[in-house]
């Protein structure tokens, strides 16, 4: 209940409860210094009483009647006194005073209980030390006294309780007011608008909280964006490769001659593992869009060069392409195993799976996602792979220096022209001449991926306007 | 009828030209918007099937420079060419956009092979100035979507050449063609071509139908006589 409710009602309830706090404080506390004040005064009373009462009693106790004495006051009635003789015999006490003493004591004072009353009361000798005087006072007088002083503090916050919980409220409503102002603007605003919150006005605690909803919109605003762009492009993508296979279909129903029906359903069939592949990329694309680097590990690159290209080489063998991965620190390593291979040379990626625990660590090592980095090696490969002649060979190389590690595919292909090595990581781009295959999504996941582990990518030739290599350099 | 297809999707591409070829075209196909304008450039077709996203030089840029009053003299040459575009961009903007840079028509990927041809026919139909579907010379009666040729009301048998060649004839009565502007119309690119192919499509249209059919206009070529009453 506390946590939901409103920050009106909180502010209100506390201020209220803080008041009423204070008030109490202040009545308790003047109650006991009434009360104190009070028994001093009193007891003063009292021992001045009881003098006086000394003095009286030894020069005219003879010729008074052992009773009592009239009662001059209302209060009287809850003052009493008594005359011992000799401390055995009521000589005189007043009106309202009991027939036993009223203290066991006999100097100074004392509270008594008589008659199931409670009795203050100051007992004396006189000089001769033949009376014996107590002068007593209901205990609660004193108390009532005090209980009077202390209602009269509590009584004016009765009324005025109320008041100040109207007028506190007030006060509320008004401090609050650029809240509910900005509520109702963030209440009523369009779904889709995602205009940024004017922060001038605002009071300086809420200025944090419009600063972090705008950004915010920012950041919506941004994406919806990139998701209409991608929806735009993605649905102009997939129509062409389905109107392919449509006409390719259509043609090879109205074919006259068998050779031209086959050629086109061969087509249309090349046109379906066209479009497969399209949505394959699609939703990796759409996958590393949305995601953070997700879950962070170390992860060694060659070994996830080595899978990578095991799983892909029977592919490329088929189209006649060569993948060998290299790796600069394998001499190192090498030689620290005794063993003498030749240093450096391309190994075969058949060859190089499961080894990972005879290599020296970190070398290769970066911090990152394993399954991104498998499909940034699988585009890179299949880039290479897709769009250079048979008889190419790839190599793929790791190799590091303090603080990077740097992961290359170079082909010996044909390469990018310069001015088309910015727009091939734009999405759906495909260079002119690009075999129809390709998705022209596949740099654009690289890249996604190189941000999200915030390492740099750089597409360069090999060597002056021949072939390509694509370098991807992680911090270590 | 010769056409210009350009599609930089190979296998779209591909398919376009297979379909058309099987409606009697005569098709051209060209992958980037440079190459389509250099097509234009040199060689009449009766109609164009251009896409919009096109490397090199955008589809709509192609249409512009075809349709714009700054073209060099040669690009002329296709200037009253109805222009087809055929393209994956949907929405009204886009059919605007392109329908005032001049296009005649509209289709969005993916699109019917039969509707392709029909909208293509309507459009050379049009261009032409005719608004029938069925040509009628002479008591010759030529329907191009069903490829059908009618003479007395008999159905008359001919190969896809011989009636793409009456086609163009029929589609010009009135107007002589040159050996050359025939040959245009019937071949694409890449075709074999044999020397007096045309003549020997006459010779067959004359025997089939009727001799005065088509005259011959020595040295210049040939004309179908438009009707007197037409």
């Amino acid at each position: 209940m506390w946590q939901r409710a409103s920050l009106k009602q909180r502010l209100l309830a506390l201020a209220l409860t803080a008041i009423t706090l204070v008030w109490l404080g202040a009545t308790a506390f003047t109650y006991h210094d009434a009360r104190e004040e009070f028994d001093e005064v009193l007891d003063a009373h009292l021992a001045q009483a009881a003098a006086l009462l000394v003095v009286q009693a030894t020069h005219e106790i003879d010729e008074l009647e052992t009773e009592h004495t009239p009662l001059l006051h209302k209060y009287a009635r809850r003052v009493a006194f008594q005359v011992w003789e000799k401390g055995q015999q009521l000589r005189l006490h007043s009106a309202n005073a009991p027939q036993q003493p009223l203290a066991s004591r006999e100097r100074g004072f004392s509270d008594n209980i008589i008659d199931g009353k409670r009795w203050r009361v100051f007992s004396t000798w006189d000089e001769s030390g033949e009376y014996l005087i107590h002068v007593a006072e209901r205990a609660d007088v004193r108390e009532e006294l005090a209980r009077d002083i202390a209602g009269n503090l509590l009584r004016p916050m009765w009324f005025s309780l109320p008041l100040l919980a109207l007028l506190l409220w007030i006060a509320v409503m008004r401090g609050l007011r650029p809240l509910d102002k900005l509520a109702r603007e963030v209440e009523q605003r369009e779904p889709d608008n995602l205009a940024a919150l004017d922060a001038s006005t605002a009071p300086r605690e809420v200025v944090p909280l419009i600063e972090r909803l705008n950004r915010l919109f920012v950041r919506i605003e941004a994406s919806m964006q990139k998701e209409r762009r991608f929806t735009a492009d993605a649905a102009h993508e997939l129509r062409t490769p389905v109107a392919a296979i449509k006409a390719q279909a259509q043609v090879a129903r109205a074919a006259s001659g068998e050779a031209e029906r086959i050629h086109a359903l061969d087509n249309a069939i090349l046109g379906c593992d066209r479009a497969a592949h399209l949505i394959d990329q699609l939703l990796t694309l759409a996958r590393v869009d949305t995601l953070d680097r997700g879950v962070v590990e170390p992860c060694q690159l060659r070994d996830i060069a080595a899978e990578t290209i095991a799983a892909l080489a029977p592919a490329a063998l088929e189209k006649g392409v060569q993948f060998e991965l290299l790796a600069s620190d394998e001499t190192v390593v090498r030689a620290r195993h005794g063993e003498a291979e030749p240093s450096g040379a391309g190994v075969p990626a058949s060859h190089l799976l499961p080894q990972s625990a005879g290599y020296a660590s970190n070398v290769s090592e970066v911090r990152g996602n394993p399954g991104l980095l498998r499909v940034l090696l699988r585009n890179l490969l299949d880039n290479s792979m897709r769009h250079t002649p048979p008889g190419t060979s790839v190599q793929v190389s790791i190799d590091h220096e303090p603080g990077v590690v740097r992961l290359s595919v170079s082909d010996n292909g044909p390469g990018i022209p310069e001015q088309e090595r910015v727009k091939v990581l734009e999405r759906f781009y495909r260079p002119l001449g690009t075999q129809a295959s390709g998705s022209g999504l596949g740099l654009s996941i690289v890249k996604r991926i190189a941000e999200v582990h915030d390492a740099a990518l750089q597409i360069l030739p090999v060597s002056e306007g021949q072939g390509l290599r694509v370098t991807v350099s992680f911090k270590s | 009828m010769r056409v210009l297809v350009v599609e930089d999707d190979a296998l779209l591409g591909d398919a376009i030209q297979a379909g058309l070829k099987q409606s009697g075209y005569a098709v051209d196909w060209m992958k980037d918007g440079v190459s389509a304008e250099q097509a234009l450039a040199t060689e009449p077709y009766a109609a164009v099937v251009l896409d919009l996203g096109l490397p090199r030089l955008s589809g709509l840029e192609v249409l512009r420079r075809l349709r714009g009053r700054n073209t060099q003299k040669d690009v002329r040459i296709n200037k009253q060419t109805p222009v087809l575009i055929l393209t994956a961009m949907d929405t009204v903007d886009d059919r605007i956009r392109g329908l005032d840079a001049g296009a005649d028509d509209y289709l969005v990927k993916p699109f019917d092979m039969g509707e392709l041809a029909a909208r293509l026919r309507a459009l050379i139909r049009r261009a032409s100035g005719k608004t029938e579907p069925w040509l009628e010379v002479a008591g010759v009666k030529l329907d191009p979507a069903a490829h059908r040729v009618l003479y007395r009301d008999k159905q008359v048998e001919l190969s896809a050449r011989e009636f793409a060649l009456l086609h163009a004839l029929m589609l010009n009565a009135g107007k002589v063609l040159s050996r050359a502007q025939l040959e245009e119309q019937l071949y694409a690119w890449g075709d074999e071509i044999e020397s007096n192919a045309v003549e020997v499509h006459i010779h067959h249209l004359r025997r089939k139908l009727f001799p005065e059919l088509i005259e011959t206009i020595r040295g210049v070529g040939y004309l179908m006589p438009r009707d007197k009453d037409a």
